[in-house]
């Protein structure tokens, strides 16, 4: 591509050389494009009478390019993180894998799913292990090796069902079929685990023929493979005669013992299970099954059916039954003698009261509770509610109804009395709704008897608000029935009351929230919480001495409150250890900040911090984990936090080592000492670093200069 | 083919969701006091109100935007929307009734076959998924009128699209395919 006019003086004469690769400017001299990227193919004599092609080539892989592409610099920095990222899933892939002990094939095709998945921008909002989980997972399925999604959340410690919906999404997205699994797959890995000796092949193999079974009988659909395949050996361990526990068994297989006894009931249902163990390694039956679930509804449809039927009858008979009693109890009154006098509508009304009983089922103790009430409604509305500590309109129609009854038997008791107040006429107005009560609306009816009680107890009902609703249709929707949803004022007191005792904790909290902020707002310290927007990315820091560095990594980063910033201060003079505060944290900071730098300028900062810190300061966790051979651990630590760098690694020793902080001087005598050897195992794991930082930091206290003289002899 | 059959296939409606927006702010605390059949969340900041009739049960947000479960059917749900707006607007609060929109309808129907699974993802890759080790049933994704049908071996299906018309078209579209993969009854 050549440009048509200059940047930098507007001229369009342009000179394009092929040959040389170059774009130049005829007015001004400027070079504008270099190494440009041409499609001939020039051949070139080689000494020696041959011919080779004239080019570079130019590698697909990210990273690998040359930043001496004219203007590419920038470019270069965005290669450079994707080919970082590709690197850290690489091995993570790797290390997941050979803890699978899959092979090398499979890992190179999970790391290629991974590209893709970054291709298509797949891996954004979704956490890198989750990812990585999935892509082997991927490969596990599409190769049918036996590896169950089981086995990767044990070792990535997250739940199945979010590594399945990624795992989902990746193959939908990356438009790859995994074909479905295969209970027969997983055999002979459980089976080795179950340990059978010699006789393996011969139970796996058994145990494969009663999978096979298992899904002609329409076992395994809709199930996990797992339970299964345990169930099958179960059955092909104990043909073997092998003992085996279901416990042994739910152990390797990882499902429950309720699962996998279901499994051999539903076995036992199939008429496989009849045969005997030679007939059954000889015949296939050719009848098959309905699926379990299928079976299990058939054989509740029937019940159902047997229910209805058996209900039918039973009606029958209580019919007949009630008739009987009626005769019975007429016979009865007819011959009892009458009484006559006061008591004689009492009489009555006990027989009302009876039929009552009947008619609702209603627990006898609310009665008794309320005898405590007076006659008046209110009052003994007001006890029953007190009792039941709730709302007066949330009693139950039960209760209602009993208090109905009383009301009603009040009344006939003291018939010439005058009821005081509304209370007399209230039992009346009653009385008939509780007839159409027992009709059949249960709803209906509860929502009358509170509608009724609201009006006899409360005042009106609250003012409908200024509610102009404008685009509110009001078809169809029935106010009064609307009404009974809000409470009265009372109502609204009692429970305010109840809310408030109940959420006494809630409130407090909030109360407490708000006389921080508000006592932070006085002090003008209060912070209003911001959403997080990205992260800005941090310039590396170049310096030409490791004072230098600290200086600016300090002003850079921002101040935190467990690291004793003068003593870093101080460090920079003398090498005596002064205390520092809480070293956990920075010791676990500094590693991790480790991990995203580039430049090995940073070493020499962390370094003294680490030493410097006296044990006594560590935690307790920390302590245990003091053995000898400190320096050494050091230089791993060293070490280890630069194996996040692919680059430096290659240059350790006194090379990068030294020449990082060379500079130092007199203060990082530790780093001067110099990477030793590596772990490789330490590479990612920080938490390693941290107790290897402080075995080294205490051997270091033990001497006033940092004596890693001695150290040197140890060194490469 | 489809349920122009000689045995029509019943969907049951079981869930009908929708949302609205009364477009003016709700004090929740004043709705929990002061109505019946209300859990307050405070630490969610909602609360839930349950009517008798039609059974619905709606979140409320101080914001003003409420959403309405539990009805069957999408006439339902906007009495209950209604209805709902009219107890708000009792309590003193200027409701206006806006935005009503029904977002999710589940429904429920049987084949009067089961269903061979694997056969049914195998035949509509990709558009079916089957993980065994995940969910027992093969979910079967439509993208073109949004709904997603779950089919159990058993025959059952469950189907959830954003409006009743969607489901009853998605249940025609996908019975063929399940009677190619069907099992015949044994017994």
């Amino acid at each position: 591509m050549s440009p048509k006019a200059c940047k930098n003086c507007g001229s369009s004469d342009i000179d394009v050389d092929h040959a040389r690769g170059d774009a130049v400017c005829m007015g001004c001299g400027s070079v504008l494009e270099d190494n440009i990227i041409v499609s001939e193919v020039e051949f070139v004599e080689t000494g020696g009478g041959g011919s080779s092609a004239v080019g570079q080539f130019v590698s697909s892989e990210e990273g690998a390019r040359n930043p001496s592409f004219g203007d590419s610099h920038i470019n270069g920095m965005g290669r450079e993180s994707r080919a970082q990222t590709l690197q850290k899933a690489k091995q993570h892939i790797n290390t997941l894998g050979h803890q699978l002990q899959m092979n090398q094939h499979c890992l190179n095709t999970a790391f290629n799913f991974y590209r893709m998945a970054l291709g298509k921008h797949l891996t954004s909002g979704r956490k890198a292990s989750h990812v990585i989980a999935a892509c082997l997972y991927l490969v596990c399925r599409t190769e049918g090796t036996p590896h169950m999604l089981l086995d990767l959340s044990d070792i990535v410690q997250v739940n199945v069902y979010i590594l399945g919906r990624t795992f989902l999404v990746l193959s939908r997205e990356l438009c790859i079929n995994a074909p479905a699994i295969d209970p027969c797959l997983y055999i002979p890995r459980f089976a080795q685990l179950l340990e059978f000796g010699e006789k393996n092949h011969d139970v796996a193999m058994t145990a494969l023929r009663l999978v096979q079974r298992m899904k002609r009988d329409w076992m395994h659909t809709g199930r996990r493979p797992s339970g299964l395949c345990g169930a099958a050996l179960l059955v092909a361990a104990h043909m073997h005669e092998f003992r085996r526990t279901v416990k042994e068994i739910v152990s390797v297989v990882k499902v429950c013992e309720t699962t996998l006894r279901k499994r051999l009931t539903e076995f036992e249902d199939t008429p496989t299970s009849q045969l005997t163990i030679e007939e059954f390694m000889k015949v296939d039956l050719d009848q098959e099954c309905d699926p379990p679930c299928f079976t299990a509804g058939l054989r509740k449809r029937k019940v159902q059916q047997l229910e209805i039927e058996l209900k039918k009858k039973m009606d029958d008979v209580e019919d007949e039954i009630h008739g009987y009693e009626d005769e019975i109890d007429a016979e009865l009154e007819s011959s009892r003698p009458k009484l006559r006098g006061v008591y004689a509508s009492y009489v009555k009304e006990g027989k009302t009261e009876i039929q009552h009983d009947e008619e609702s089922e209603v627990p006898s103790t609310p009665t008794r509770k309320e005898s405590d009430g007076g006659s008046q409604d209110e009052d003994e509305l007001q006890a029953v509610a007190k009792h039941f500590g709730k709302d007066m309109c949330e009693l139950t129609m039960e209760a209602l109804l009993k208090l109905e009854r009383r009301g009603l038997e009040e009344e006939e008791e003291e018939p010439e009395e005058q009821e005081e107040g509304g209370g007399g006429g209230v039992p009346k107005r009653k009385g008939p709704s509780l007839e159409s009560i027992l009709g059949p609306m249960p709803t209906a009816s509860t929502l009358g008897l509170s509608e009724s009680i609201g009006t006899c107890i409360g005042d009106g009902k609250e003012n409908d608000g200024a509610a102009d609703s404008g685009e509110l249709d009001l078809s169809g929707i029935d106010d009064g029935e609307i009404e009974l949803y809000l409470l009265d004022d009372r109502e609204v007191k009692i429970k305010t009351a109840l809310w408030m005792a109940e959420n006494s904790d809630y409130l407090k909290e909030q109360r407490e929230k708000a006389a921080k902020i508000a006592k932070e707002k006085e002090l003008g310290i209060y912070k209003e919480k911001k959403p997080r927007g990205p992260s800005k990315k941090r310039d590396p820091i170049r310096a030409s001495t490791a004072d230098e560095a600290i200086g600016k990594m300090l002003e850079q980063k921002k101040i935190s409150s467990k690291i004793n910033y003068d003593v870093l201060k101080d460090l920079n003079i003398k090498p005596c250890p002064s205390p520092a505060r809480s070293a956990e944290s920075p010791i676990k900071k500094e590693p991790s900040a480790a991990a995203k730098l580039t430049g090995r300028s940073r070493h020499p900062a962390r370094a003294p911090l680490s030493l410097s810190t006296p044990l006594s300061t560590l935690g307790k966790r920390l302590q245990p984990f003091i053995t000898g051979q400190p320096n050494k651990k050091m230089a791993v630590e060293q070490v280890a936090s630069s194996n996040p760098l692919p680059v430096p690694v290659g240059a350790p020793g006194g090379g990068g080592g030294g020449g990082g902080s060379g500079g130092a001087g007199a203060v990082v005598v530790v780093v001067e000492s110099g990477p030793v050897h590596y772990d490789d195992a330490a590479a990612e794991d920080e938490e390693e670093e941290e107790e290897e930082t402080c075995v080294s930091a205490m051997e270091m206290m033990g001497s006033n200069d940092y004596g890693c003289d001695g150290d040197y002899d140890d060194g490469f | 083919m489809d349920s122009s059959n000689d045995e029509a296939l019943d969907i049951i409606i079981t869930n009908v969701v929708a949302t609205f927006r009364t477009r003016c702010h709700l004090n929740l605390r004043t709705i929990a006091l002061e109505g019946i059949n209300v859990i307050y969340k405070p630490d969610m900041g909602k609360v839930l109100m349950k009517l008798r009739k039609p059974k619905i049960t709606a979140s409320i947000w101080s914001s003003g935007k409420i959403i309405c479960t539990g009805a069957t059917s999408e006439d339902d749900a906007k009495v209950g929307a209604r209805r709902l707006a009219r107890t708000l607007q009792k309590l003193g609060f200027k409701v206006r009734f806006s935005a009503f929109k029904v977002v999710n309808v589940l429904a429920v129907c049987s084949m009067p076959f089961a269903i061979r699974l694997i056969d049914f993802t195998k035949k509509n890759r990709p558009i079916a998924s089957y993980e065994p080790e995940l969910h027992p049933a093969a979910t079967y994704r439509i993208k073109h009128i949004k709904a997603t049908i779950q089919v159990f071996s058993t025959g059952s299906i469950t189907v959830t699209g954003p409006n009743v018309q969607n489901v009853a078209s998605a249940v025609e579209q996908v019975y063929p395919l399940l009677f190619e993969c069907q099992k015949p009854r044994c017994k």
